[in-house]
């Protein structure tokens, strides 16, 4: 007999409660995707290297496919759709159009929100520690070169 | 993933008594990064979670005068930009910030690591170098492990069912101690080592005293380079000293073949690291 | 620059929707009563399937439908060109990690747990691995069938494991070799690359019971082949399968590829719901399609001044398994090994050989990195032996315009030596370096695909500007390239363009994206639609206004009469027409002579107690036509090299007895930001290019020379050459301790 075991996760996201009952098992990926239909946060390798599912989680930056729903419970979540001020652009998101810093667009959701708790603990960082931070953000069409100019570009017109 | 029953007790006594409960089917939860990734390769089916987000008092960073007191729940990422233990052991700092990624130091916790045993990791051998030891609590009372003698093989420790890891206890370094860690990560900058060595001497002049040399990413476990240490305890540190007793490691060292490196290349590598990180402890340039 | 579209930096116009995460890919796509597909997988190389037993699995509650190789062995053998792939295997597997039997269930660990439940019973069956071991007589035969499969060009004499082999030969090889002073010959072998696409292979199949239609979210991009695949394979008529457009989250080869196509479509056929199939990245590893493991044997002649008077290329190519998931079931490379080098006397044979070891696939430029590897690492040793500076040989012998290449094609506007000086003199590449560093140098060259496309602008009376397309971007930005077209060519500003993309109802066929062909044909393709919609205009203004026709023309907005000068706006002629001005274009755009050469060199230091390589410099020159969008052009630059650089130091899916190992991005590391070198980029602007606005293709190019120029720069800094990729710090460790052995 195959049991599955329901939670109710119940969070914050991008500043608007919502709630799902889920198995225990579900990942916060999953529970962001499929239960509260947030398709902005996509998922890549699954094991937590490529940083495509990068949420901020209570404000930091955590790997959404290697963390359970039920450990989300209470928090407050930060996704890409929650970077915009309804049509007003983060100015990392209009830095990544101006300067290139996507291509086929699947890793750019979690690129910029790692780089938004880049710029939100450090809000001028040189380009090694921007290097640093961003290592676990993987992409296989930038060559990343404009994703450190979106990144620095970001830094300068936020001031 | 399979299913499983999640626990969240709010007291450390609860959670105990669900470990002792459960047994061999029970897990601790801290931070879930090594546990969940073993979950959806079903090479972990536990059915039930222990999760420990909840309990208090294991999230703390304490410095007295002598001992530096890490709960398990610390994240890397607080170990990494602690004030307290920029402090108290500043050597700590820079090993946690080479751990993983931002994201993964963001979940991952000291008692996670440790418990999970993997001797690539880059804690362990820091914290044999700085003698620390753990405090390992149950419901029939509690022990202090040297760190040391934590890790038996592959992913085990001493740790029992029913048994959790509560803190790390870190002694304070002496005024004259030097540290260095060096992970040789040849392939990319995101990565296990292929090894890595931490090294600790305390100079009385020329002298070296209390000499601590541990691998990471060496053998099943992380490795406590005791022949290195004797070669060059009460010596006068010299270059040849130095590379005479880096030699010892080779004995010392029992590397499987990976993805990082084969166990012949780590073997050498070993030596390698071993005399260029004691050479950076010791100021001394070849 | 122009002052509208062409030449200009413009954002992407997919800006918004990517960067604010409402970019929809094929994951995305919800539809109510989605089931999830999965598939079990062969553990074994080479395998009878004495049995499968599905009883246990299908009475599991939440699973749909569970189909095996006998569900599927009707629709007959899956490929686009060549087809010798069963959909599911049936009678036997052919390599560790062939798709099995599929199943249909309620979520994701349903379908997981029904799989565990499949019984099956293998026999296992004498495998090769190797190539060459392949080739013997007495090797095991993987396709007893093979001359019945559809698709191949070539016809197997007596069974063997070769399913193509190529000969050319110019000149008088054996003579070549007698005149040389010197023969130099070597073995380079490279390994297996993943496409690395951070978006897993995502397919949702519909078919709605109202009228059969089978609607298709795919990340594919060239849906139209795909489509007349499944047509195939289902026995249904193309028109009654739509791919609906999405957004591809990276391809570099991979996108073209369609293994879950079928399945997902008789597990939709199957069960009467939706089926979603989003492979993880295991599967990606585990069961996907890599770039191929090739071994190059060269052979080549030269005197004593560095005239090189014969060359011999071997060019042996581990197919795996089957060989539909190249779409032509071949890669290119065996050419590129011989390089564009003046060699009077050339031999050239290649030879594709079945091995029950993963299928390989397409990736960037395929089988280009792996010849250009060998040439490139080949003619540097050459020069050494005879004591020539490699930059100097390879000025001495590259073509010229009007020479043919060694396989006999005459190549149009070369600038060979152009590009490998400005490549030269960027990288500071005589400049004094200190111990343990290297700069190696390297040149390839690639024309630009070609194809069949189409567009179609329109005009609207609110002032709207609508070029429409059927193509599926897979983040090369062509939708910008046709939105600065239609900009350029109508004389409006490129935000007022919006792009419309068709699904595959809209055009017969369309070649899609793939091999550096994206730009040419799709700008063509929006310039011609330009065309037909300006005299589209100027025959509306003759209606509506009463002008004479031969008397107008369209510049800057507006159509103008030239007898009397009078003008006016598009926008006020169509507001008063009410209704849209549409211009349509259909065009099949040939594959030119015209190349474009990039020529890098790559500046190491190695350390030589570890072998460790650090990059700490790259640069790369490119003879280039018109840049269409510099952003974008310098995005297929770096992200080429990012490739390359993974290619030639860390990128490896390794291999136990035909089992894949490395089975994650834990496993198998790319490039992170932190790995990129400084990287310098010169541009060789010119006039000559293809199609209307001069262009060369630029997606596929920069990617071959880097591991050849990295191979160099080792070889520069610390004397030990590397023949096989990865070049780790083991291997290098490796040579270095024989050198050292050696030296006594």
């Amino acid at each position: 007999m195959v049991t599955t075991t329901l939670h109710t996760v119940r969070v914050t996201v991008n500043g608007v409660p919502r709630e799902a009952t889920v198995p225990v098992y579900r990942t916060l990926v999953d529970f962001l995707r499929y239960d509260l239909g947030l398709t902005g946060t996509k998922e890549a390798c699954s094991v937590g290297v490529c940083g495509a599912c990068t949420v901020l989680l209570n404000g930091r930056p955590v790997a959404s496919c290697i963390t359970l729903a039920v450990q989300a419970d209470g928090a407050e979540i930060t996704t890409i759709e929650g970077l915009a001020d309804g049509e007003r652009l983060h100015p990392l998101q209009q830095a990544f159009i101006e300067c290139g810093g996507f291509q086929c667009g699947i890793c750019t959701p979690g690129q910029i929100v790692a780089a938004k708790a880049l710029l939100d603990a450090n809000p001028h960082p040189t380009d090694d520690e921007i290097k640093e931070w961003m290592m676990g953000n993987l992409c296989r069409c930038t060559g990343y070169y404009q994703i450190l100019d979106a990144i620095k570009r970001a830094a300068e017109v936020r001031g | 993933m399979h299913d499983f029953q999640f626990h969240t007790p709010s007291s450390l006594e609860e959670a105990l008594t669900l470990l002792e409960e459960y047994g061999e089917d029970a897990r601790p939860m801290a931070g879930g990064t090594a546990l969940v990734v073993l979950m959806k390769q079903s090479l972990v089916s536990a059915g039930h979670l222990v999760s420990l987000a909840r309990v208090p008092g294991l999230d703390a960073i304490q410095a007295e005068d002598h001992e530096l007191h890490i709960g398990a729940l610390v994240r890397h990422r607080d170990v990494e930009t602690s004030p307290l233990v920029r402090g108290f052991a500043p050597f700590l700092c820079d090993v946690y910030r080479q751990v993983a990624t931002v994201r993964i130091r963001n979940m991952a916790t000291v008692g996670g690591g440790l418990a999970h045993a993997d001797p690539a990791q880059d804690p362990p051998p820091a914290y044999m170098v700085l003698d620390a030891r753990v405090r390992l609590v149950s419901r029939a009372g509690e022990r202090v492990v040297p760190v040391r003698e934590l890790f038996t093989d592959y992913y085990e420790t001493v740790i029992q069912p029913g048994e959790l890891l509560t803190e790390v206890i870190v002694p304070r370094p002496a005024p004259t101690a030097m540290f260095a860690y060096l992970k040789f990560l040849p392939r990319t900058e995101d990565d296990y080592a292929t090894v890595a060595v931490a090294a600790k001497v305390e100079r009385d002049g020329a002298i070296c005293r209390n000499v601590r040399v541990a691998l990471a990413a060496a053998g099943p476990t992380p490795i406590r380079a005791t022949a290195v240490e004797q070669a060059l305890e009460g010596q006068p540190a010299t270059p040849a000293l130095v590379r005479d007793a880096a030699e010892q490691v080779a004995d010392q060292v029992d590397p499987l073949d990976d993805f990082r490196g084969s166990a012949a290349y780590k073997r050498d590598m070993a030596v390698v690291f071993t005399r260029r990180a004691l050479m950076r402890v010791l100021g001394l340039s070849s | 620059m122009s002052e509208y579209g062409i030449g200009r930096p413009t954002p992407r116009v997919d800006g918004v929707e990517k960067v604010t995460g409402r970019a929809r890919y094929a994951a995305d796509i919800a539809l109510p009563g989605t089931l999830w597909g999965k598939t079990l997988h062969s553990p074994y190389a080479h395998a009878r399937i004495v049995r499968i037993d599905t009883s246990a699995a299908r009475r599991l509650p939440g699973v749909h439908a569970v189909i095996t190789g006998a569900d599927t062995r009707d629709g007959g053998l899956w490929g686009r060109g060549v087809k010798d792939a069963p959909v599911l295997a049936y009678d036997r597997v052919r390599y560790a990690g062939e798709r099995v039997a599929a199943v249909a269930a309620e979520d994701e660990d349903i379908a997981q747990r029904a799989l565990d439940l499949i019984e099956v019973e293998y026999e296992e069956l004498p495998a090769v691995f190797d190539p060459l071991e392949a080739l013997r007589d007495d090797a095991p035969i993987l396709h007893p069938d093979f001359n019945s499969y559809v698709g191949f060009r070539y016809k197997q004499e007596r069974p063997s494991n070769i399913h193509h082999r190529t000969h050319l030969e110019r000149g008088d090889v054996e003579r070549g070799f007698a005149e040389a002073d010197l023969i130099v010959a070597n073995t380079y072998v490279t390994q297996r690359q993943s496409q690395g696409h951070l978006e897993p292979h995502s397919i949702l199949v519909y078919i709605d019971p109202s009228d059969g239609r089978v609607h298709v979210w795919h990340c594919n991009k060239v849906p139209h082949f795909t489509r007349a695949a499944l047509a195939h394979t289902a026995g249904i008529p193309e028109e009654r399968i739509v791919f609906h457009p999405t957004y591809i989250g990276g391809d570099f080869g991979g996108k073209g590829n369609s293994r879950l196509t079928p399945i997902a479509y008789y597990l939709a056929k199957a069960t009467g719901r939706p089926v979603r199939m989003i492979s993880d990245y295991l599967e990606e590893f585990m069961a996907g399609n890599p770039r191929h493991h090739v071994i190059v044997r060269l052979k080549t002649g030269v005197k004593r001044d560095g005239t090189i008077t014969a060359h011999q290329v071997e060019y042996i190519v581990n197919s795996g398994a089957y060989a539909a998931f190249k779409p032509y079931g071949t890669i290119g490379g065996a050419n590129q090994a011989a390089g564009p080098y003046r060699i009077p006397n050339c031999r050239i044979d290649s030879v594709f050989v079945y091995t029950n070891n993963i299928p390989g696939g397409f990736v960037r430029a395929p089988g280009e990195p792996q010849g250009v590897f060998a040439i490139e690492s080949h003619i540097d040793e050459i020069a050494r032996r005879i004591g020539m500076d490699p930059a100097e040989f390879r000025m001495k012998n590259l073509i010229a315009e009007g020479e043919e290449t060694p396989w006999g094609e005459r190549l149009e506007h070369v600038r060979a030596r152009e590009a490998l000086q400005a490549a030269l003199d960027a990288a500071g590449y005589h400049e004094p370096k200190p111990p343990y560093v290297g700069r190696g140098v390297a040149i390839g060259e690639r024309g630009t695909g070609a194809g069949e496309g189409t567009s179609e602008i329109a005009l609207y009376p609110d002032g709207r500007v609508v070029v429409g397309t059927p193509i599926f971007d897979q983040g090369t930005g062509q939708y910008t390239t046709i939105v600065q077209v239609a900009a350029q060519e109508l004389g409006v500003p490129v935000e007022r363009v919006r792009v419309e993309v068709w699904d595959t109802d809209a055009v017969p066929s369309d070649s899609g994206l793939a091999g550096s062909r994206g730009t040419y044909v799709n700008s063509t393709a929006a310039y011609e639609a330009a065309q037909e919609v300006k005299r589209a205009l100027l025959r509306l203004a003759a209606r509506e206004l009463e002008w004479p026709v031969e008397a107008l023309t369209y510049a800057d907005g507006a159509v103008r009469r030239t007898d009397t000068g009078e003008a006016i706006a598009w926008q006020e002629l169509v507001a008063r027409a009410g209704e849209p001005v549409r211009g349509r274009a259909h065009v099949e755009v040939p594959r030119s002579h015209t190349t474009a050469f990039v020529a890098q060199v790559a500046e190491v230091a190695v350390d030589p107690e570890t072998g460790e390589v650090k990059l700490q410099k790259f640069t790369t020159a490119h003879d280039a036509g018109t840049v269409v969008n510099p952003i974008g052009f310098h995005g297929q630059i770096n992200g080429a090299i990012a490739m390359g650089i993974g290619y030639a130091l860390m990128e490896e899916i390794k291999v136990e007895d035909g089992r894949v190992t490395t089975l994650s991005l834990g496993d198998y590391k790319m490039p992170t930001m932190r790995d990129m070198p400084p990287l310098t980029t010169v541009v060789l602007p010119s006039e000559h290019g293809d199609g209307p606005y001069h262009i060369r293709g630029i997606g596929e190019g920069p990617c071959t020379p880097v591991a050849p120029a990295i191979a160099n720069a080792v070889a520069d800094a610390v004397g030990v050459r590397i023949r096989d990729l990865p070049i780790t710090a083991e291997k290098v460790y490796r040579a270095l301790r024989q050198n050292d052995t050696t030296k006594g």
